[in-house]
């Protein structure tokens, strides 16, 4: 064992030191954890509580074991809005991981006027949800939209249907507005993660011969896998708890066919004022969120530890 | 000398200052700090606090500064400082009610119509009725806004913040150019005239706000224009048995799917139809009767051509009047109780020298009503609507040809309001038939009233 890595593993064990400093750790980690635990851990406790109680706003309900949960599962309405939730969370990860490695590729590369363009990549980042929701709403409005004059002045289409009018377009355009913003946290992330690739990873495979495909598949996606993986695990999340992007471009609307679980349960929650059902959904949620970002860290690093990524 | 001053004075300090001394104070303040503001958040504005002097009011962020200056107003004659905390419009309600149910409650608030009984009886605002005046200002009102604000059972739970009445703005030329005269008398009127506008190279004749939250009151203004009673006293869907229920949505449903409007018409805000018809590219708009000034201030190409309708299209010319409230929070007590009542009342009917003042000052911002007579004959609150606006006929309106349908604040309302969005949509992009449609709302009405 070298020097190095015998640094790396640390002091042993039962030092005094050592004791010392896990007890440095402890403290100051301390309030952070306290306030983790004050502010998620027990109003997530609470919320699976109510989820087996039927706890109004204003009534102390009594336990009722799974009802809101069988209350949900045959309902129609919530079936559909958890059907139509996993087909944006998977839309949005896809097109949020998939944009912003791209952004972060381009961006990479040296060209003039890059500065600029890695400052432009913070942009969509800087606004709030809901101004990007209804930044979008005009954006493709079927009457003064940018979209409409780009799509029929500039001669692509006589005509315009407004997106957002239709079923599975508002449902895309409720996607792509809401990756628009995450890819460019996505962006930065990768970006980040690539300025951390040696070069002379990139020059020994050039003269080795291979394609870029082939570096792109064999060398950067490997050295990118710990930051993959965190950046699936926010836009899975993000993804399943999107809400201000859909409410303010169609508040779940044309009909139901945006009505996902995070506005399927704001609706339980501050318009019926069911504390019970609404709180199942959240867990439902919850578990969803989590679950799935658990799945897909296991399948990235079913082969390796995060931390050697491709060392 | 001074510099083995300074030495030992740093060997204390440094024996004092141990690792072990300066965690245990960054931990107790890192625990007391955070805990200490979330107790000082809560601390000022809870009913059951010591009362200061300083109400604490939350409202919606319309017209900020408005609110700020009619604040100043009643401070200027009460000596009653008011701490103002604004929330944006969108997800006021989560906002509100959050605070609400965190012990956090304001002690005067904004709130919607709709949700005004439901929050009294969640013990979230206070009944008035105790309060001196409470009953003359529901005197004072049209009787037919009265419902708003004395639920059946009478308790008093709101006062007005501004009302406004459905109307239809029209663009004379463009409909004249139809071969209309005047404004449309029923929506057969209004589906021809956009045929034909349609026809004259107007993109989207009608235009309409009817996003999914707002599908509910076109709902019932649609209805009430026909002659239809949306609800009995008892608040059962009789719209559900009137045979002209079937023709109203079907109107609807032609007037989406037949192009009459833009197809974005079930997402696009208000701001896009005043620009349409500031443009011309629509011929109609139907929403509250304020939107003319909206429109005519534009300045678009069209904007002097676009007159209102002071008469509901329909078979009886009857229209919707809406109405946000403020409301009092509950468990007041004492001379912070008397306080905030005068700031309601300030706010929601007349000031401390008997005027309407906060209401004159709503007309001269954005032309705003409010139920009192009393109010429409005042001069200043007249002249504060500019003159394209005929106050005779505006009058007239409000109390003879409006109804403001109070089943709209019973505490069931909104789980039925959001149903309203839902199946209205789904019924104009054709995935429902107009039957299934009024058979669908019956029922909501009745479960949500169940619930």
């Amino acid at each position: 064992m070298t020097e190095a890595k015998a640094a790396l593993r640390g002091p042993r064990r039962h030092s005094p030191l050592a004791r010392s400093n896990r007890r440095f750790g402890a403290l100051i980690a301390a309030p952070a954890v306290l306030l983790v635990l004050g502010l998620i851990a027990w109003p997530a406790v609470q919320t699976l509580v109510y989820s087996l109680q039927d706890s109004t706003f204003v009534r102390q309900g009594s336990w009722n074991g799974f009802e809101n949960f069988i209350k949900l599962f045959s309902s129609e309405k919530f079936m559909n809005s958890l059907g139509l939730t996993a087909v944006y969370a998977v839309g949005f990860l896809v097109l949020s991981t998939a944009l912003g490695l791209a952004f972060a590729l381009l961006l990479n590369q040296e060209f003039r006027g890059r500065w600029l363009a890695r400052g432009l990549l913070i942009v969509p980042w800087a606004f709030p949800w809901v101004m990007v929701g209804i930044i979008w709403k005009w954006f493709v409005d079927g009457d003064v939209g940018v979209l409409r004059a780009i799509v029929v002045d500039w001669g692509f289409a006589p005509e315009f249907v407004a997106p957002l009018s239709t079923k599975n377009g508002a449902v895309a355009i409720a996607i792509i507005a809401a990756a628009w913003r995450q890819s460019s946290l996505a962006a930065l992330l990768f970006l980040a993660g690539l300025q951390t690739m040696p070069r002379e990873i990139h020059e020994a495979s050039l003269v080795d011969g291979a394609s870029t495909w082939q570096r792109f598949t064999h060398m950067t996606v490997p050295w990118l896998r710990p930051v993959i993986g965190v950046v699936i695990i926010l836009n899975t999340i993000s993804g399943f708890m999107q809400f201000d992007v859909i409410w303010a471009l169609t508040q779940g609307g044309p009909g139901n066919a945006t009505t996902v679980l995070s506005i399927y349960l704001y609706q339980q929650l501050f318009v019926d004022t069911n504390l019970g059902l609404a709180s199942a959904t959240s867990v439902v949620l919850g578990v969803l969120a989590l679950g799935l970002g658990f799945i897909f860290v296991k399948l990235m690093y079913r082969d390796k530890g995060i931390s050697e990524g491709v060392q | 000398m001074s510099h083995q001053v300074a030495q030992v004075k740093g060997q204390v300090l440094n024996s004092q200052l141990s690792r072990r001394n300066l965690l245990m104070g960054a931990l107790a303040a890192g625990i007391a700090i955070p805990t200490l503001n979330a107790l000082a958040g809560c601390a000022p504005t809870s009913p059951g606090s010591t009362y200061t002097g300083t109400l604490s009011m939350t409202a919606w962020e319309a017209y900020p500064d408005q609110i700020r200056a009619n604040i100043a107003a009643f401070t200027d004659v009460t000596g009653v400082e008011v701490d103002l905390s604004l929330i944006p419009n969108v997800g006021y309600v989560s906002a509100l009610q959050t605070r609400l149910l965190g012990g956090d409650s304001p002690d005067v608030y904004y709130n919607f119509a709709y949700a005004s009984t439901k929050y009294a009886d969640q013990g979230w605002a206070a009944e008035l009725n105790e309060f001196e005046g409470a009953e003359d200002m529901i005197a004072d009102m049209f009787p037919s806004s009265r419902g708003l604000y004395q639920i059946p059972d009478g308790r008093i739970i709101s006062a007005p913040y501004f009302s406004a009445i459905y109307s239809l703005f029209y663009n004379k030329a463009q409909v004249a150019a139809a071969g209309g005269s005047g404004e449309p008398q029923t929506k057969e009127d209004i589906y021809n005239l956009s045929e034909k506008a349609k026809a004259n190279g107007v993109s989207a004749p009608y235009a309409a706000y009817w996003i999914k939250n707002f599908c509910e009151e076109y709902f019932i203004n649609y209805l009430l224009a026909d002659g239809i009673t949306p609800f009995d006293d008892n608040g059962a869907p009789v719209f559900a048995d009137d045979s002209k229920t079937k023709g109203v949505l079907e109107w609807w449903a032609a007037m989406y799917q037949d192009g009459l409007t833009s197809d974005g018409i079930l997402t696009a805000d208000p701001g896009v139809h005043v620009t349409a018809m500031a443009q011309g590219t629509s011929t109609f708009f139907e929403l509250h009767h304020y939107f003319l000034k909206e429109i005519r201030v534009a300045d678009g190409p069209e904007s002097p051509n676009v007159d209102m309708a002071y008469r509901s299209p329909g078979l009886a010319g009857t229209a919707l009047q809406i109405g946000e409230v403020v409301q009092l929070g509950a468990g007041l007590e004492g001379e912070r109780a008397q306080d905030a009542w005068k700031l309601l009342k300030t706010y929601g009917w007349k000031d401390e020298a008997g005027a309407y003042s906060t209401f004159i000052s709503w007309a001269e911002q954005a032309a705003l009503l409010a139920p009192y007579p009393g109010l429409f004959k005042e001069e200043a609150f007249r002249a504060a609507f500019p003159d394209y606006y005929d106050m005779d006929k505006l009058e007239d309106a409000f109390e003879n040809n409006t109804s403001a349908v109070s089943a709209r604040v019973a505490p069931w309302y909104p789980t039925f309001q959001t149903a309203v969005g839902d199946r209205i949509q789904t019924l104009l992009i054709g995935e429902a038939d107009v039957d299934a449609t009024i058979a669908g709302l019956a029922d909501d009405a009745i479960s949500a009233a169940q619930s």
